[in-house]
């Protein structure tokens, strides 16, 4: 296939994953401020700045505004944040543009319709009123746009990029989180914080789709270290750092032809190193070696991996 | 689906309801006859609409737009990351031929195109049509279109235009005329095939009603010309599409037909040419392309050989093709025989080259180097229409009647001046269809532009696009003056 497409494949992917996240994580943010309502008083600033760390961008809010109002504002809808929702599906939609002619029409349709509805002006309104609505709109258009795609397309090359574009995001955003609330709610330890810590860890879970698969596995109350162990080695959540890492490292197996032990280029490396801390190491050891330097190492190695394809793919 | 709608009332003239007081106009009409009856192979399509009530009708038409807007038909009108996109409006009413018509239209193309082909072979080689005195040389030389540098040049079969689409109008009487070729990368050909697919979702039961042959063949047509023309230096030609990218006007137009044939779309940038032979970057390396279906005019097509600031070309392209290593759709050069100081010479190429008369006449024109011809077109310019010989799109022209004094006088200035680069016609209603604007049935003019391809032979998929200009009393039908189209219609059969 086309180097170009290969690269648009993934990307288009890569941001649809993407506006899906920000839309969970705003969505997650405003049903858990509304609960914490009556747990905690005063504002709650550290909750909307954890979020703003995990998509790592910076929104100040006008004078008249609250930070939760500037941030649902801009993150959905401003073309001048690289990861608003707005701006990833338009990303996503232009680079499906390019390869319109390589991938199923239903998945065009479906993002197409996604981007239409988005621009709608009574449907903007909506992230005012009742923002769960636009937020689902957009959740499930990714997720009906993946599953179209898996029905439609044959899992070939062009398949596996878009397979990669989705997991390597995926992977970052489960990590990022982690990190980021890991670090948060290390202080939540007496028993009378409990109840907090119970809410937040259950946002965290919800925040990876990944509450309701929680609860079946351990039948107990929220607790963090299997939180993160779940959310971290699971190896059958999709939403789990070692599902997608193994699921791209899958794809990148179909693409060079090569299993992963045999392929030694840098990121094939890095990523089965991390692959194999994820699969025989166990929480405590994590735990105790210091959960943000694996966090970190990961994030990096996701990142390194990803430009490494692209200077391997796409020769432009 | 309509079994809630009461029994339509006995319309007082054939029209009823929706088109109640529709008016005709001095042009002919596709539809409706001179005492508003209509015409035999429209009855079923008026009885249907008849039937329906305006909302019902209009809730048709939201589907309409919607089913376009979904599926991404549209081309871009402005350049940003976000891009101003426009869907091109489809009306719903569609455009009907039947097969005594479209018979005459294919024979009469066919005829044309094969006299435009053997014009261009003759001009770019022993050039006798100069030899012999039918054309003056200047027309050729002086055409912004002639490729001097591609004089002798091999072209795979000898075929230069693969893929015209040529505009036919009416006049008064229902006469079909030619009004231009558009032999260099003609456009609009997706939309035919889209409408389609639009109206049988829309109107179903219509559509069952009539015998509609189908254009879903163009791709599979089009994809063996490309084929053809390769075939001479490749047993199994890997066939590509190149486009200018994502925000051409016409992008809509490159993906679909890329993913109908099967073939990959290209851009300038995943072309690269060694040692004349032309290639695409792939994820495994480089492999080998022998026929592309170019939709970059000549002038961006090869930086090395034609403008060297155009980054959407392939660095090397034309010496492949002179090396005979590719082939290209269409090939260099074949804007000369659609330019409008050639046109209204085909129907003497047509009797030159073929020793036939031409079926299709063309629309009368003047030709202002001609002194006196100058003085007439200055006399009468507020009745005819001026059009500029290197231009299209709707873009430099006058519309005598619908013109102001100032206008008129700006271009009798440049007919003066240039009276090489402009031609003249008279100001023809084209015919007009009903369509539906705000709740009801209006006349609105409309052409007709059939695809024509050749490759082993000329084939012409039965169906066109039918552009509709949608102001009121508008002659202009481009998309990029405010046109729409219309599903049209070849019957198998005359009803």
């Amino acid at each position: 296939m086309l180097s170009r497409v290969a690269d648009a494949m993934y990307w288009m992917s890569r941001y649809l994953e993407r506006a899906e996240h920000v839309a969970r994580l705003l969505d997650v943010s405003f049903h858990t401020e509304l609960d914490l309502h009556g747990v905690l008083s005063g504002p709650l600033k550290l909750q909307w700045n954890a979020l703003l760390a995990i998509l790592q961008v910076d929104v100040i809010p006008e004078p008249e505004e609250s930070l939760q109002q500037a941030i649902s504002r801009r993150l959905t809808f401003e073309m001048e944040i690289p990861t608003s929702i707005m701006m990833c599906v338009n990303r996503s939609r232009n680079n499906a543009r390019s390869v319109r002619g390589s991938i199923a029409s239903e998945m065009w349709r479906e993002l197409n319709k996604l981007y239409w509805q988005l621009s709608d002006p009574d449907f903007r309104q909506q992230v005012l009123t009742s923002p769960h609505d636009l937020y689902q709109t957009v959740q499930v258009g990714s997720q009906l746009f993946q599953g179209i795609c898996d029905a439609t397309m044959s899992h070939d090359e062009s398949w596996q990029f878009i397979q990669l574009g989705k997991y390597l995001e995926r992977a970052d955003k489960t990590l990022r989180i982690l990190d980021v609330k890991s670090q948060l709610l290390s202080r939540l330890t007496s028993p009378t914080e409990l109840p907090l810590a119970n809410l937040q860890w259950g946002s965290v879970l919800m925040s990876c789709s990944a509450y309701e698969s929680y609860r079946r596995l351990y039948i107990s109350r929220v607790e963090h270290e299997r939180v993160i162990e779940f959310l971290l080695m699971n190896p059958e959540l999709p939403h789990s750092v070692r599902f997608c890492l193994e699921r791209a490292a899958d794809a990148l197996v179909e693409i060079s032809g090569k299993p992963l032990e045999r392929n030694d280029s840098p990121a094939a490396r890095r990523l089965g190193r991390i692959i194999s801390g994820l699969r025989y190491r166990d929480i405590d050891d994590l735990i105790e070696s210091g959960l943000h330097d694996v966090l970190a190492t990961a994030m990096a190695g996701v990142s390194q991996l990803s430009s490494s394809i692209q200077q391997q793919y796409s020769l432009h | 689906m309509d079994s809630h709608e009461p029994a339509p009332p006995a319309a007082s003239n054939a029209v009823g309801r929706l088109g109640s007081e529709y008016a005709l106009s001095a042009a002919y009409d596709e539809m409706f006859d001179r005492d508003l009856q209509p015409r035999p192979h429209y009855r079923t399509l008026a009885r249907l609409l008849q039937s329906l009530t305006p909302d019902e009708f209009r809730r048709r038409k939201t589907m309409t737009d919607l089913s376009m807007r979904r599926d991404g038909v549209g081309f871009t009108v402005y350049r940003a990351e976000e891009g101003i996109e426009r869907v091109w409006p489809m009306d719903p009413v569609p455009r009907i031929i039947p097969a005594h018509e479209w018979q005459q239209i294919e024979i009469g193309l066919t005829q044309r195109i094969t006299a435009l082909n053997l014009f261009l072979d003759d001009i770019y080689h022993d050039q006798k049509i100069l030899k012999d005195r039918i054309l003056d040389p200047q027309l050729i030389y002086g055409g912004a279109y002639f490729r001097r540098e591609f004089v002798g040049a091999k072209v795979p079969k000898r075929i230069y235009i693969h893929v015209c689409g040529t505009d036919l109008i009416r006049d008064a009487d229902g006469n079909y005329l030619v009004l231009e070729d558009n032999g260099r990368t003609p456009s609009g050909v997706s939309y035919m095939l889209q409408n389609r697919q639009v109206l049988k979702r829309v109107f179903p039961l219509v559509f069952q009603q009539y015998n509609v042959r189908s254009t879903d063949d163009y791709p599979a047509a089009l994809l063996d010309v490309l084929k053809y023309i390769a075939s001479g230096f490749s047993a199994d030609p890997t066939a590509v599409l190149l486009s200018p990218g994502m925000f051409n006007s016409a992008y809509f137009e490159h993906s679909f037909l890329a993913q109908r044939m099967g073939i990959e779309l290209v851009e300038g940038r995943d072309l690269v040419v060694d040692q004349n032979r032309v290639f695409m970057r792939t994820t495994r390396g480089l492999q080998k392309v022998d026929t592309i279906y170019r939709r970059i005019d000549d002038d961006f097509l090869d930086p090395l050989t034609f403008r060297s600031d155009s980054m959407l070309g392939v660095p090397g392209l034309v010496n492949a093709y002179r090396a005979g290593n590719v082939a290209l759709a269409n090939s260099i050069g074949t804007g000369i025989a659609d330019d409008k100081g050639i046109y209204p010479f085909v129907p003497d190429m047509i009797r030159y080259y073929l020793k036939q008369d031409p079926i299709l006449p063309n629309v009368e024109t003047f030709r202002p180097e001609i002194p006196a011809q100058l003085d007439h077109v200055l006399a009468n310019i507020d009745k005819l229409v001026v059009k500029k010989v290197n231009e299209s799109g709707g873009y430099g022209m006058l519309v005598g009647p619908a013109s102001t004094k100032e206008q008129q006088d700006t271009f009798r200035d440049l007919l003066r001046a240039c009276p090489r680069d402009y031609i003249a016609q008279p100001t023809i209603q084209l015919s007009t269809h009903p369509t539906f604007v705000d709740g009801r049935l209006e006349g609105r003019h409309v052409d007709l532009r059939p695809f024509v391809l050749t490759g082993e032979k000329t084939v012409i998929v039965p169906g066109s696009l039918t552009r509709v200009a949608l102001p009121k009393g508008s002659l202009v039908v481009n998309s990029s003056q405010g046109g729409g189209s219309k599903d049209t219609w070849v019957l198998a059969t005359d009803e």
